[in-house]
């Protein structure tokens, strides 16, 4: 139906968002109380901004071009990531886990949503999805298939469950037929969902 | 069927091994509201006023209800309000006042 061309104007402005003036009070109460910095929130938008999977992706690539870089990430990730140049900030451990001919790892938030963010950035919204977090961890196997994923059943699962100190990164199997790629060929092979485990690397 | 005990041992977030439905890959890009929240609880976590895992509890508090109802975001704010006054950091007055002044100014401005 098409409206009335001769209906009033419509001056009333929208309610205000019960919840957005509930954010915005609480920044405004911190800052007044002199507990955070004016400037603060804004500049962790930047930071969050700043953060996005092609950060993962060139460290998976450099894990595969320098051995010896490699070891050092799967020894003490948060260590190797500050060493690579990203802001670890959020101040959480980052455990690495190494996908072998033998092992397959998956990683989940059964509670919630912790996720390795100063890596990967934000989750997606399916992450956060009540069919990821239940069934993860009761049937890998199958959901690794609704991503297009089959693992052979002579490759073992693991899952990993991450909480609010401890997050999980998974570094993917360089594929095959890739010797003559360089560094940032090889990062442009490897997508976020390469590093959570529920799809592996392809050729394009 | 969800018994007595099952509210009690398994909490509406606890959600490992549950049954569930099929997966949809769903993700969307985070509007203003929500990366405002995202950055403001990074805040409050990296100056040590509300943690991690005070915001999940704060929103494991809310019930199975609210947690229903509630856009993830929209529970993190709440979460946030109420574990700042429970600590005593503001009080509900404060925040009532500083909410009333908050809608009279946008709606001005609107």
């Amino acid at each position: 139906m098409t409206a009335d061309p001769h209906a009033p104007i419509e001056t009333a402005a929208a309610e205000p968002d019960y919840f957005d003036v509930l954010q915005q009070a609480i920044r405004e109460l911190l800052v007044e109380k002199g507990l955070i910095e004016a400037d603060e929130v804004r500049a962790m938008i930047e930071t969050l901004d700043a953060h996005q999977p092609a950060l993962g992706s060139a460290l998976v690539a450099r894990a595969w071009t320098d051995e010896a870089f490699k070891e050092r990430l799967l020894a003490d990730g948060t260590a190797a990531i500050e060493e690579f140049g990203i802001e670890n900030y959020d101040g959480t451990k980052l455990i690495v886990l190494e996908q072998t001919p033998e092992e397959h790892n998956l990683v989940v938030c059964t509670l919630c949503s912790c996720y390795p963010r100063p890596v990967l950035g934000l989750p997606p919204d399916w992450y956060k999805s009540r069919p990821y977090r239940a069934r993860a961890v009761r049937e890998p196997r199958v959901l690794l298939k609704e991503f297009g994923t089959d693992v052979p059943e002579d490759v073992t699962i693991r899952v990993h469950d991450s909480n609010a100190n401890m997050r999980y990164l998974v570094l993917p199997m360089r594929p095959a037929g890739t010797d003559g790629m360089t560094e940032r060929e090889l990062a442009g092979l490897v997508t976020r969902d390469t590093m959570i485990g529920v799809t592996t690397p392809r050729l394009p | 069927m969800t018994t007595k005990r099952d509210l009690v041992v398994q909490p509406a977030h606890d959600l490992g091994g549950l049954p569930a439905g099929p997966l949809v890959r769903s993700d969307h890009e985070l509007t203003p509201f929500e990366k405002n929240c995202h950055a403001l609880l990074n805040v409050l976590s990296r100056h040590k006023l509300v943690n991690t895992e005070e915001k999940r509890r704060g929103v494991e508090d809310l019930g199975a209800q609210i947690i229903g109802e509630l856009t993830y975001y929209e529970r993190w704010a709440v979460s946030a309000s109420k574990v700042l006054n429970e600590k005593g950091v503001i009080t509900s007055a404060e925040l009532g006042a500083k909410m009333n002044e908050i809608r009279t100014r946008l709606r001005e401005a609107a």
